[in-house]
């Protein structure tokens, strides 16, 4: 499985956390960051199904959300499942990287969830 | 700082305009404004022109420098403002500041967009540039696909249903088949889109838990007007109407970085600036025009600029509150969902809705009796960049 390629940034002045990366903190305005990946599986803060989607996206529809991991880190992904009725808020998914689209011919990875059962 | 009046006001039909170009348009509302003013055969002394897809639609850069030769409006200075769906009303901003400074007496500023020239695809995909571009535009977000997240969210903190959105699109779209500008001129029936078999059909899931009536309609069009100093306003033709209140408020370019992605900080400050500025409170205000591009964002803004409580918006949509006769009028326009939504034109065409509130110009059905002042809020991106304007009638 290939590494979540993702990275967030935590202040070294006053620990908030960033993602996506921001030149000053948005808490403290400190310009020093740790780079913090990821950490373990994630809930589901909110998700939706979009049936009318933009160019570049050859299928009938999309679920997406944005999730939280177990160390904060808060990123939007699509997600794994056959229906939306599958979904709950504060439901437990697994992340994954895999490619979320393909532009000029060449695949793009992003963030994949899919619910842990 | 000097007060600024509206003293002319134009618009065109909204819709698909297959038969004009992007620069027809802005011309088209542009004039109507002039004349609106009686400015004549008068020049300005500077333009403002909101736009945010020539670009990417039709290929096209430097508007305003055209749109001034087209108008013969040279030399005036001229500049297009790019904000998003936030545009127009960045570009009455500019125009504000300049004539508020002294250091411009009569300012044109025009909104527009040519957004059905191209794919719904290809429109869908226009519009989601405004997101992130590496944390959120990959994964194929939309904007509507934003709004259903974010309603989502809502729905389960504040108690808002889907009766409550129906309520919005109902109320609008009946308002736009009495506003001869509406891109939608449809009532809908409640039957056909919630209560029946039919209802799966008609009005299916665009971006869940928001349906096709949920969202507002991609539009071509245009809005203008013209701007000098209050104490200048008494020569021109129409009644002056005062920009009173001005706030404008930004937030974080993606949603999930928002601690509570239901609170639109944004709306809530630019309004707080505009009501310190116009000093009045959400009760005195007579008219609103808010951002609907979705629903929920009609019941949203109610709240966030204090015309309700939190949880109280989409309550007071069900009863009436926001109709015509109510206790705040929104959307009389139809507003986005009826009116259309391209997107550089909006802002624009919420204060000329207003100003033709104010100045007592609109037929019986539409206008609030004696209005005095008016609100807009025009909201860029999802909330992230976000104008209110507070408007009120010159005194005679």
């Amino acid at each position: 499985m290939k590494e979540i390629a993702i990275t967030a940034y935590k202040c070294k002045k006053c620990g908030k956390l960033h993602y996506p990366f921001h030149d000053r903190c948005l808490e403290c305005k400190g310009r020093e960051f740790e780079a913090v990946k990821p950490k373990g599986n994630a809930t589901l803060l909110t998700y939706s199904a979009i049936y009318n989607l933009p160019w570049g996206f050859d299928q009938r529809y999309l679920i997406l959300g944005v999730a939280e991991f177990e160390n904060k880190v808060r990123a939007m992904g699509q997600i794994k499942v056959g229906s939306i009725d599958e979904l709950k808020v504060g439901l437990k998914v697994k992340p994954s990287w895999e490619p979320v689209r393909v532009l000029n011919g060449e695949d793009v990875y992003g963030l994949k969830f899919e619910p842990i059962r | 700082m000097r007060d600024v009046a509206i003293i002319g006001v134009g618009m065109i039909p909204f819709g698909r305009r297959d038969e004009d170009t992007l620069m027809d348009m802005l011309a088209y509302a542009s004039l109507k404004a002039l004349d609106d003013a009686g400015l004549g055969d008068k020049g300005v002394d500077a333009v403002y022109v909101a736009n945010m897809g020539g670009g990417m639609l039709q290929h096209q850069s430097s508007i305003a420098s055209s749109l001034v030769d087209r108008l013969s409006l040279l030399p005036a200075p001229a500049d297009t403002v790019e904000n998003g769906p936030a545009s127009g009303a960045s570009a009455i901003k500019n125009g504000l500041l300049a004539v508020a400074s002294g250091y411009y007496d009569l300012v044109l500023v025009v909104g527009g967009e040519k957004m059905r020239e191209v794919t719904g695809w290809r429109a869908t995909d226009f519009v989601a540039t405004m997101t992130h571009p590496q944390a959120e535009y990959p994964y194929g977000i939309t904007l509507p696909g934003m709004a259903g997240m974010f309603t989502r969210l809502y729905m389960e903190k504040y108690g808002v249903t889907r009766e409550h959105l129906l309520a919005v699109s109902l109320k609008n779209q009946e308002m736009g088949c009495l506003n001869p500008y509406a891109h939608v001129e449809m009532a809908l029936d409640r039957k056909g889109i919630y209560d029946s078999p039919h209802a799966v059909v008609n009005n299916p899931i665009s971006a869940d838990p928001l349906h096709l009536y949920d969202l507002c309609p991609v539009s071509d069009g245009a809005a203008a007007v013209v701007l000098c100093p209050l104490e200048m306003a008494e020569k021109f033709n129409k009644h002056p109407v005062v920009i009173s209140g001005f706030g404008q408020a930004t937030d974080t370019h993606t949603l999930a970085e928002r601690e509570d992605p239901t609170d639109l900080k944004a709306v809530t400050l630019a309004a707080e600036q505009a009501f310190a500025m116009a000093k009045l409170k959400p009760s005195n205000i007579d008219v609103a025009e808010l951002h609907d591009a979705f629903t929920i964002l009609e019941i949203a803004e109610s709240e966030h600029v204090g015309f309700f409580k939190k949880g109280e918006g989409g309550k007071a949509v069900v009863a009436g509150k926001t109709r015509l006769g109510g206790q705040i009028p929104i959307n009389l326009s139809g507003g986005l969902k009826a009116r259309g939504h391209p997107v550089g034109a909006t802002g624009v065409a919420q204060v000329v809705d207003i100003v033709w509130q104010l100045r007592h110009e609109l037929p019986e059905n539409r206008q609030v009796k004696n209005a005095k002042t008016g609100l807009t809020v025009n909201f860029g991106g999802f909330g992230n960049n976000v104008l209110c304007f507070i408007l009120r009638r010159a005194q005679s």
